[in-house]
């Protein structure tokens, strides 16, 4: 992002400077105008939803979610170790509601333990992909955002999202099984032993 | 159609709310704790968003985004996606909170009920930060070899954006 922004602002600039200088200013500052507008609106859209989560949260929601989740996470992910298997599904159910910001440190406790599990290439690659290719359910702030420019259907987007998302997540889990397969069974407790051995000679 | 998802909100609050009931939730006390981390997250969010946006303008006004458009038109239409998206799609597997700046822009300047708004939501929603969410789960491992795994997500993403811009021809 860093190398973007700066690109494409020097260039901008560059070319504002022989196109026309004086709006420059104004531009920065209809810009910062026009964020600050959208994320008033956002304030509203989280205001709504981030109320709903927190009652999944509480009232157990998530965890249903999450353990429902188990018996596909154990074959996704080749590992039957349930301190590995809770994080990995609490990571997905998480991104399947929305949670903002709420599924990262599932994620990484998750890719920490399935780099210590056996095939962890590909299992660790398999978490990559289910979280960059997004399974959210129902993509709240763009309704959001659709609703406060007064959109006449802002959540007619919600069924193409949803068929989207799910392609981009089945193709992706395709591509790694086919890409990367898991490492046959009879060398895993070596390899697994190896792990740990160096794991503890690192701490 | 339009109905059934008119639905879908309320019957899901509703569900929830009783759920949460019969689980002994203090519904009102988890509701407000849920709403308080609203601003925070917005003002956590902020800088990138102002800082897009003005990006976003200053590659409109400067011209560079039509020559941008130009270029791509003849790639980008041989896969029915349409090139104005094309800053969208930039932006997106980088950072979120920037790409909902560019969405909103292209909404504001194509009208947000056009083809090609439908289009930059459709892939906004259903793509990810891809980029990001690999430095922050991966950053304290080992190197593993990711760089099939970042391979196929990218694959994915775009895969996915054709598809949805066809979609969202008729849907």
């Amino acid at each position: 992002m860093n190398a973007l922004f700066s690109i494409v602002f020097l260039l901008a600039t560059l070319l504002l400077l022989f196109l026309s200088p004086e709006s420059f200013l104004p531009t920065l500052l209809q810009g910062a105008t026009k964020s600050a507008t959208l994320c008033f609106s956002l304030i509203s859209t989280y205001a709504v939803w981030l109320g709903l989560m927190n009652v999944w949260k509480d009232s157990g929601v998530t965890r249903v979610v999450s353990r429902s989740m188990q018996p596909l996470a154990k074959k996704l992910f080749k590992t039957s170790d349930p301190e590995t298997l809770d994080a990995v599904c609490m990571n997905m159910s998480v991104n399947l509601l929305g949670i903002s910001g709420a599924a990262t440190p599932y994620g990484i406790k998750a890719a920490n333990l399935l780099d210590k599990a056996d095939s962890a290439e590909y299992s660790s690659s398999m978490l990559f992909v289910i979280n960059a290719t997004s399974i959210q359910l129902i993509p709240t702030s763009i309704i959001g955002v659709r609703t406060a420019l007064h959109s006449v259907a802002p959540a007619d987007i919600i069924l193409p999202t949803l068929i989207t998302t799910v392609f981009s997540t089945l193709l992706a889990v395709a591509l790694v099984r086919l890409l990367i397969p898991p490492k046959p069974r009879e060398i895993q407790p070596i390899t697994a032993t190896k792990k740990v051995l160096t794991r503890g000679a690192g701490i | 159609m339009n109905y059934v998802f008119a639905l879908t909100v309320p019957l899901l609050f509703l569900g929830s709310f009783i759920f949460a009931l019969v689980k002994k939730v203090s519904l009102y006390d988890s509701f407000t704790e849920g709403v308080k981390g609203a601003i925070p997250l917005v003002v956590s969010i902020f800088p990138y968003i102002a800082s897009v946006t003005m990006l976003s303008l200053l590659l409109d006004v400067s011209g560079m985004e039509s020559k941008l458009v130009g270029w791509l038109t003849p790639a980008f239409s041989f896969f029915g996606v349409p090139a104005e998206i094309a800053p969208l799609l930039f932006v997106k597997p980088l950072s979120g909170s920037g790409a909902i700046a560019v969405l909103s822009d292209i909404l504001t300047k194509y009208g947000v009920d056009s083809y090609i708004a439908r289009c930059a939501c459709v892939a906004y929603g259903s793509s990810e930060t891809i980029f990001y969410i690999g430095a922050v789960y991966f950053a304290g491992l080992k190197r593993k070899k990711m760089t099939l795994a970042l391979a196929i997500a990218v694959f994915s993403y775009l895969a996915s954006v054709v598809l949805c811009c066809f979609l969202c021809r008729f849907m």
